[in-house]
């Protein structure tokens, strides 16, 4: 993930696509995330890269609360589309701001001169390639999900729809079909891949009965390891 | 009742510990709020001023004078414009679209009763767009899905999806 060079015309119109039907860079709320991008950028971006500049003019205006915003800082890589990766220049891992905290025990704050904070960059730098280097062999599973509606008036279409809007990294949706259990109602049969790790039985039944209006309950039909 | 519901919702939202008792009024089941003594208060937006104001959330109604004025604008668009079905749902869309393209909300920088109103009277129009239509209104969409996601919002109404799955690479050219 990335947005590629955000210093350049090319990163701000990857930024412009993302965001152009995405309110924040992550979730509903502006988070750090939003101000991990924003402090990126060194001047609003153009005019005609109109929805980019939407959400700058939008996060500018939360700069006095910006410490208070939930999450945490990540590195550029982790925000923004798959498939492109982060190339902007100088974006220091932002893990070094919230590490400081817990380590400066005997340091001083105000003693940061040009060399240490060169050197705690690199150190920074190095152990965040290390943790994004992913193994080679990423556990997954293939699960197949009984999902069942309330009654034989239930949407089904609409059901189906709801279930694949879930959205979750190392979880993809696979095949589907809808299987009569009797009084004309029919269940959801769905598959999914998921990377053990990240992804949990649990967590997918609290977001698919989440559409309390469609879903009445989620079984798990079948676990496969991969 | 639709009007109702909604502010049942909102009364959820706002946390209101003791939802109120309404009755309708007419052949439009217009909301009717029993004030005490004081004489009732009638109307969907008249009522849910009154209970944004109840719960101490006087920023919900706009910030500044102007902030303000655009909230109150859009609270009569919904009732005006929406509910009213004088206008044709395109054109509702083509002005909500282009009216978003700069902001994240119908009124500043926050959250605002504009905002929920709007997300509430507009929801069955969005419910049944089409996919190229959530495209092609994307302020809109980006708009509605952002409301309702906004935490303590949704109540009432089933969540629409907004696809979101519009791959990067077919726009790379």
């Amino acid at each position: 993930m990335g947005f590629g060079d955000l210093k350049s015309a090319s990163g701000l119109k990857v930024l412009n696509d993302f965001l152009s039907d995405r309110s924040y860079i992550e979730g509903f709320v502006p988070s750090q995330a939003d101000v991990a991008v924003f402090d990126v950028l060194s001047a609003p971006p153009p005019a005609d890269l109109c929805h980019a500049l939407r959400w700058y003019n939008h996060i500018k205006s939360y700069q006095s609360q910006k410490n208070s915003l939930p999450g945490v800082k990540r590195p550029l890589g982790q925000y923004g589309p798959p498939g492109v990766a982060d190339a902007t220049s100088g974006s220091a891992p932002a893990a070094a701001d919230d590490d400081d905290d817990d380590i400066d025990l005997f340091g001083s704050d105000e003693e940061e001169d040009t060399e240490a904070t060169k050197l705690k960059e690199q150190r920074l730098a190095e152990y965040a390639a290390k943790k994004a280097k992913k193994p080679a062999l990423i556990a997954k599973s293939s699960l197949l999900l009984d999902v069942k509606p309330w009654d034989d008036e239930t949407d089904m279409a609409k059901l189906e729809e709801c279930v694949r809007s879930i959205e979750m990294d190392g979880l993809v949706w696979g095949q589907s079909k809808l299987v009569p259990v009797g009084y004309g109602i029919k269940k959801l049969q769905i598959s999914c891949v998921v990377e053990d790790d990240k992804v949990g039985t649990d967590i997918l039944e609290e977001k698919i009965t989440a559409f309390e209006d469609f879903v009445q309950s989620m079984d798990v039909a079948a676990f496969n390891k991969i | 009742n639709m009007a109702l519901r909604e502010l049942a919702s909102l009364e959820k939202y706002l946390g209101l510990k003791k939802p109120n008792k309404y009755s309708t009024q007419g052949d439009k089941k217009v909301p009717v709020l029993q004030n005490n003594n004081a004489p009732p208060l009638v109307g969907l937006v008249t009522i849910a001023c009154h209970l944004v104001k109840e719960a101490k959330r006087p920023e919900l109604l706009g910030d500044g004078a102007e902030g303000r004025a655009v909230v109150q604008q859009w609270l009569e668009y919904r009732v005006t414009k929406l509910d009213s079905h004088t206008e044709d749902t395109k054109s509702i869309l083509k002005d909500l679209n282009l009216y978003m393209q700069d902001k994240v909300y119908l009124a500043g920088n926050q959250l605002t009763l504009a905002d929920v109103l709007m997300y509430y009277g507009i929801h069955s129009v969005i419910l049944d767009l089409a996919v190229q239509e959530k495209e092609q209104y994307v302020n809109v969409a980006r708009w509605f899905d952002h409301i309702q996601h906004h935490p303590g919002v949704r109540h009432h109404l089933p969540p629409v999806v907004v696809l979101r799955n519009r791959l990067y690479t077919s726009r790379h050219h």
